[in-house]
């Protein structure tokens, strides 16, 4: 087996195309955040299908309209969003494990459901590490979106998957669902009686401030609460803000924070999180 | 004694019932060093901030464990440095965009606010909001100032700016809702750096005035900051 280093060529890209693996541990003391891939069981998943390890780094895709250019074989898998993808111009149906050939042109079109795709590579993107991770982070790596004409390393490989037997179906069933599991914050119990009731009755709508960051949902809860002295918050951690507006921290967030935190949601719920759009509705469902 | 709430499974927090002070950091520290010297190997990540310390944990036991025996714990408390790390600042109104604004609001000089702000001496306590970004103690509360109700879209790295009761530097370009006064020329991250950042909690900060013709020569070379 070849290991020569090999270059995939970004030929189009919308905004918000990112390399990412698991993020940064144990650098939040200095104010870094933790980043990594949005969906972690989608990338987690593509990393499978290839024989990767999970820390590998994959291609987070969450607008149409990416074009990449392979200049030797290997193999790749996706998941996560579904999309019109095609190799060579040509449409593939199922298109979770693609065998590429030298200069195969590959293509995400229309997303069909979900927001963000993973793209894997047999033995990840060789991009740089930055404080022990790949991950894109805005003030940490040098880029924080890949754009036309940026180039990727990766390990030339055989185009036969490692993995023969995987026969893997592309599917979005886990993360149609609009409930979101919650286990209840370190400020849960500051809130008032009401305002809990509100907050596990109510559907809320994800509005169209959502990024890596977070998601601001629409709808308004009732606060009295003041802002706190700033304390540590996490990717998964629901903030109620001033003026009532609940904040979904996701994995670009900022690591502390001094608005309430009123819930966490559990792993799996994240990664649900990562995959709705503006729009999307969704119900908190409380786990003690 | 710090009262330990547990999260999720793998996250939890100690906290302390009384506000910010070195008081509370010294006991703060003394637990960040405890947990990074005997539960290193249990331990994913912790984060500190004003009154908690979060843990990630590596399983569910090591936290149902630390939680049982927590009373049993020798902690001591960690003794703050006597670091004074000196931090240029320019405050001339080219730099200090609302200088003028925060001087009607207090009513006072733009020169009295200035002096204000750069003879107080500042305490560290974590680093958070942005990469690089300290939390300090110690602004004069003449100064106290409300968050601007519309954020600005963009502030330029090196701002020395006011929010609330606290003030900070902006390592990097950010939005934000603090009134800026000045700019500092240091670079307060470096990723490649190891630490990223030259300061730890507990160190103290001073802000030392220099007009805009230094300020230019510093940003041309930027170089670490003194201590004494």
């Amino acid at each position: 087996m070849s290991q020569d280093v090999a270059t995939a060529t970004i030929l189009k890209s919308g905004p918000g195309t990112s390399i990412q693996d698991l993020g940064r541990m144990g650098v939040a003391c200095f104010g870094i955040p933790t980043s990594g891939a949005m969906d972690q069981k989608s990338h987690v998943w593509v990393n499978h299908l290839l024989r990767n390890q999970a820390n590998d780094a994959t291609l987070e895709i969450s607008q149409p309209g990416l074009v990449i250019k392979f200049d030797s074989s290997t193999c790749v898998t996706l998941a996560g969003a579904t999309a019109v993808v095609k190799l060579n111009q040509i449409e593939i149906q199922n298109p979770t494990q693609i065998p590429i050939k030298a200069h195969d042109i590959l293509e995400i079109g229309v997303f069909k459901a979900g927001a963000r795709i993973y793209l894997g590579i047999r033995h990840g993107f060789q991009s740089a590490e930055i404080l022990g991770s790949k991950s894109f982070c805005k003030g940490v790596t040098e880029g924080s979106s890949l754009s036309a004409g940026d180039t990727i390393a990766y390990l030339r490989d055989s185009d036969t998957f490692p993995n023969r037997n995987a026969k893997a179906a592309w599917s979005t069933k886990w993360f149609q669902t609009s409930t979101v599991n919650a286990i209840p914050g370190p400020d849960f119990d500051l809130l008032h009686a009401d305002v809990r009731d509100g907050l596990l009755r109510r559907s809320f709508t994800i509005s169209s401030l959502a990024n890596r960051m977070g998601i601001q949902l629409s709808e308004l809860l009732e606060n009295t609460l003041p802002e706190l002295p700033t304390n540590p918050v996490f990717p998964g951690t629901v903030q109620l803000t001033s003026g009532g507006k609940l904040l979904i921290l996701l994995q670009d967030a900022q690591v502390t924070g001094g608005y309430p935190r009123i819930l966490q949601l559990d792993e799996e719920s994240r990664w649900i999180m990562a995959q709705k759009r503006t729009g999307d509705v969704l119900r908190f469902k409380l786990r003690n | 004694m710090p009262h330990y709430q547990t999260i999720t499974p793998l996250l939890g927090e100690l906290r302390w019932n009384q506000p910010p002070s070195d008081a509370l950091l010294e006991k703060q520290l003394g637990w960040m060093e405890f947990l990074k010297k005997e539960w290193q190997d249990q331990t994913v990540e912790l984060r500190q901030g004003y009154t908690a310390i979060c843990i990630q944990w590596k399983s569910p036991e090591s936290q149902i464990f630390f939680k049982d025996n927590l009373k049993k714990f020798n902690v001591r408390k960690h003794q703050l440095s006597d670091r004074i790390w000196e931090l240029p600042v320019c405050y001339e109104p080219e730099y200090g965009k609302d200088l003028g604004s925060m001087a009607l609001i207090h009513q006072m000089t733009m020169h009295q606010l200035i002096d204000l702000h750069s003879a107080a001496i500042y305490r560290i306590h974590f680093f958070g909001f942005l990469p690089g970004f300290m939390y300090l103690s110690g602004l004069p509360e003449q100064l106290n100032t409300p968050r601007k109700s519309i954020p600005d879209p963009t502030i330029e790295p090196g701002s020395v700016a006011i929010g609330g009761a606290q003030t900070g530097i902006y390592p990097m370009g950010s939005p934000g809702g603090w009134h800026i006064i000045g700019k500092c020329p240091v670079r307060m991250f470096d990723p490649k750096a190891t630490p990223p950042v030259w300061a730890a909690p507990g160190d103290r900060v001073k802000f030392e005035q220099v007009d805009s013709a230094e300020l230019k020569k510093l940003m041309q070379n930027p170089h670490f900051p003194k201590n004494r």
